[in-house]
């Protein structure tokens, strides 16, 4: 689903190189749940940006869903983004001037998807999420957790090949962040295949396989054997 | 990209959307209006006086120790001076044709009354009829000025006569302009037709048509009857003449030059100064120079206006943009091409342009229906407006483009930066 090899982001200057990723490599499986983990400044977050296309890189080869995406144009990169990615940021990101049913709209308009269409995914996504009677309130009516499940069904609607999530629990307090997480969980289940980037132990704790990295090369992979299961299940119940 | 999601986002910024819809609207009304005024006087000042202008000039000059009487002896000497001048003037090299003449289209010095199908009352006192300015000339008239002769005849030395300053003009014959023949007969048959000059009681023929000929007043109150005309072949006899010449073609600065030697010497006792002798363009210049200023400064004011809207949508655009930074980076995020966060600018400045020219019609319009009832002013055709409209969203668009690139220019990876 999402392979890096010998992948490297450097941030240049005119007195200095600074190398966020450096020979950064990751084989992420579909259907697989990765924790991304690591100290501050480590590179997750550049990772994580990459991987959603969000920036460039500078050397090493990506696929995502099998397509080499470094000698992709803009213009494909955000199809790409638009068809196959579901972002679930730490800070929400709705746009606060349009109502829920508006914000999860946004990424199937910009598919081209008949109305009837549409209103059909966000209202399933929005029951998915336990929120289809606040289709009609705005970002600044909900509370942080509910924005996070807001975000989480405008991820869910394009039906994306790969949810990434940064820090999605980190702007809430334990009682949301248990809820957003089993949400999360429960969409894995379903056969999602998805990366987390967290800098929590315990949250990166409840993913199938976590992903350390510091000074911008993966330095440590764990997987959890009871993950195994789940995975197989979910293969299983889409094989 | 709908417009829906942009009306949402729009309804959440309201203050920003009314002043700028309003502004528009207020700009929208006010260039139409000031357009329209502006090609009213460009269209007065190009309009053609009827005279073939080119080679033609005018003098006016006066004379010292010369009657000033209305008695028969005064006029008499004051018509053979003038013959004198004339016979001068018709001897210089270079010149095709002279005139006595008492006034020119577009001189701001005329001599109005009014034509009737009956004769006038000598007990009322006023003379009713339709209104015309005279012009006093001779049988040289439509040759020297280059009026075209569209039906009858041209006068005749003998038609030619002559009257003092003060008495009342009872010609026998005139030629009229088409357009006031047609006021005075509609069905076209004024030629051989009798009417009364200024109420007077002698019938006076009709003996020719020329095809235009405009009144020398260039004010809004002439509109009425700009192009009733009348032309008298009489001299008038003053203390003072004017003579209208045409020069031969390429000759008209040498026989400017030479009228005032040549007059000087007919007979000296006369006053000529530097504005005696003037091209028929000078004439012009001068006659329309308020109506130029007039559309300059409205043409000034109205790009001032259109500027200081195109300033107001840059500004406000570029403030959303500032303010939407980070929403436009997680639209980026969600799948937008840049097209489409330039779209959603452009879209969301036609709808806000969109409401304001709409206003701004309904404001054209009634600023046009006040400036109708107050001043000399005609409806706005359609045209101006809708011209006005295309105009008004162009200009946002045109606005628009410049921070609607710059949204389009933000990154997809500002969605992941701290708040």
């Amino acid at each position: 689903m999402l392979k890096m090899t010998h992948l490297s982001k450097v941030y240049r200057t005119e007195v200095v190189e600074t190398y966020a990723l450096r020979d950064f490599n990751i084989d992420v499986k579909e259907g697989e749940f990765v924790a991304v983990t690591g100290p501050s400044g480590s590179g997750k977050t550049t990772f994580l940006t990459i991987a959603g296309l969000l920036e460039t890189f500078t050397g090493g080869e990506y696929h995502l869903d099998g397509i080499e995406v470094s000698n992709l144009n803009d213009n494909a990169r955000s199809k790409i983004r638009n068809e196959k990615i579901g972002f679930i940021f730490q800070a929400f990101n709705l746009i606060p001037d349009l109502n829920v049913f508006d914000n999860i709209e946004v990424p199937l308009r910009y598919r081209g998807m008949k109305a009837a269409e549409r209103k059909q995914r966000i209202m399933e996504s929005l029951e998915r999420v336990g929120l289809a009677s606040r289709a009609k309130h705005y970002p600044a009516e909900l509370s942080g957790g509910q924005q996070q499940r807001v975000a989480i069904a405008r991820a869910l609607a394009g039906s994306p090949r790969l949810l990434l999530a940064d820090e999605p629990t980190g702007n809430l307090d334990t009682q949301m962040a248990r809820g957003v997480l089993e949400l999360l969980e429960e969409i894995h289940r379903d056969g999602a295949t998805i990366v987390m980037v967290t800098h929590d132990p315990e949250l990166a704790a409840r993913a199938q396989r976590n992903v350390h990295i510091i000074d911008g090369q993966v330095v440590e992979l764990s997987e959890d054997p009871r993950f195994h299961s789940v995975h197989a299940v979910a293969d299983g119940a889409h094989g | 990209m709908t417009m829906h999601p942009i009306l949402a986002a729009l309804r959440k910024h309201k203050a920003g959307v009314v002043l700028i819809a309003l502004q528009i609207a207020l700009t929208l009304a006010i260039v139409c209006n000031a357009v329209f005024i502006i090609g009213q006087r460009i269209e007065r000042v190009n309009r053609p006086t009827g005279l073939d202008e080119s080679n033609l000039f005018l003098v006016s000059q006066q004379w010292v120790g010369a009657p000033s009487g209305d008695d028969a002896a005064s006029v008499e000497k004051l018509d053979s001076l003038q013959l004198t001048d004339l016979a001068a003037l018709r001897a210089l090299p270079g010149v095709a044709s002279v005139a006595p003449i008492n006034s020119l289209p577009l001189l701001n010095s005329s001599w109005n009354g009014a034509v009737d199908h009956k004769p006038g009352d000598t007990n009322e006192g006023s003379f009713h009829g339709t209104r015309t300015t005279y012009y006093f000339s001779d049988d040289q008239a439509l040759s020297t000025l280059g009026l075209r002769l569209v039906a009858g005849r041209n006068f005749t030395a003998a038609d030619v006569g002559h009257q003092g300053f003060r008495d009342n003009s009872e010609p026998s014959v005139v030629i009229l302009t088409r357009a006031l023949a047609d006021k005075l007969f509609p069905k076209g048959d004024a030629l051989g037709k009798v009417i009364y000059v200024n109420g007077s009681t002698k019938p006076t023929t009709i003996i020719g048509m020329v095809e235009r000929m405009q009144v020398p007043g260039t004010g809004t109150w002439t509109n009425s009857f700009v192009w009733n005309a009348t032309l008298v072949p009489t001299r008038m006899d003053a203390n003072f003449s004017r003579y209208a010449i045409r020069a031969k073609p390429g000759q008209l600065d040498a026989v400017m030059r030479a009228v005032t030697p040549a007059l000087y010497k007919a007979n000296p006792m006369r006053v000529l100064d530097d504005d005696s002798v003037r091209s028929f363009a000078q004439i012009r210049d001068k006659a329309y120079q308020a109506d130029r200023g007039m559309a300059i400064l409205m043409g000034v004011v109205a790009l001032i206006l259109l500027c200081v809207t195109a300033a107001g949508i840059v500004g406000l655009t570029s403030f959303w943009v500032g303010q939407r930074h980070r929403q436009i980076g997680v639209r980026r995020a969600l799948g937008a091409r840049k097209i489409d966060i330039l779209h959603y600018f452009q879209i969301e400045n036609l709808l806000i342009a969109g409401t304001g020219v709409v206003i701004g019609v309904l404001l054209a319009l009634s600023l046009n229906m006040w400036l109708m009832s107050h001043y000399e002013m005609t409806r706005i055709p359609v045209l101006y407006v809708l011209t006005g409209v295309l105009a008004m969203l162009a200009i946002g668009q045109a606005a628009v483009f410049v921070p609607a690139r710059r949204a389009s220019n933000v990154p997809p990876v500002v969605a992941t930066r701290a708040v």
